[in-house]
């Protein structure tokens, strides 16, 4: 009988190929995913047609950088004025309007929606560009 | 011999596919917010890349927006994924804005990337 004349082979993979393949999948991996997860801020797209009669309305448009225009008067961006005015529209459910004039950076626009999304503005829309 | 040719072809396509993503990245980086919301996925997706030229569902469409995004068949639930360069003035947005408004769309969505 030949049973005993198998021998396992001592070592089943080599080394050297193993850490090349495993290289390979480690770039591989690295590429394909992304490293910083993309977030998002969701606005409705502006509606004028059916405008709600129970709530109000406000417009805030982007003047210049960091300035906004609200009912006639001008904001920094970050002013305690402002915060206080955006409260405000949070607390009544207001629904905001954001516009900017045309020359704005869409940088400067996320940051203002940023802001009103932190005061809890959830009835918020945007507005087409408006030129100067 | 052989080792070193791998090797080679190796760092080759590294470089091929690390040059190919920081090319595509240039030409769109999305805003900056404090937003925690993870993006997911929509049916519609419109990238406006550095140049002003607008991408929609990867495809590349140079004016007729408004028919374009009306060929994907939507309803009035469905949302769209906006993927804008950074630095375009807010004026860029406006043909997306007035297409959303003229179809009915309620929702956009804003891609933005967490800030450093």
């Amino acid at each position: 009988m030949l049973l005993e004349t198998y021998r396992r082979p001592k070592q089943l993979i080599s080394l050297t190929p193993l850490i090349d393949v495993v290289f390979i999948l480690l770039l591989f991996f690295m590429l394909s995913s992304t490293f910083n997860r993309t977030k998002e801020i969701s606005v409705s797209a502006s509606s004028r047609g059916q405008a709600n009669q129970e709530s109000k309305t406000v417009k805030v448009l982007i003047t210049e950088p960091g300035v906004v225009r609200i009912k006639g008067y001008e904001y920094p961006i970050n002013s305690s004025a402002l915060n206080t005015e955006l409260q405000a529209y949070a607390k009544s459910g207001d629904k905001v309007y954001l516009a900017s004039m045309s020359h704005i950076k869409v940088q400067e626009i996320i940051k203002m929606l940023d802001l009103a999304k932190t005061y809890g503005i959830s009835n918020l829309s945007l507005s087409e560009s408006v030129s100067p | 011999m052989i080792p070193a040719i791998n090797i080679v072809f190796l760092l080759l396509i590294f470089f091929m596919i690390a040059g190919h993503i920081e090319a595509r990245n240039e030409q769109l980086k999305i805003p900056q917010s404090s937003s925690e919301k993870d993006l997911d996925a929509q049916d519609v997706d419109i990238q406006i890349l550095a140049d002003g030229s607008y991408v929609l569902n990867g495809q590349e469409t140079d004016f007729a927006l408004k028919e374009a995004i009306q060929q994907l068949t939507l309803s009035s639930e469905s949302i769209i994924t906006l993927h804008v360069h950074r630095d375009l003035p807010a004026s860029s947005l406006d043909p997306v804005l007035k297409s959303t408004r003229q179809l009915g769309i309620k929702q956009l969505q804003i891609a933005t990337v967490q800030q450093p």
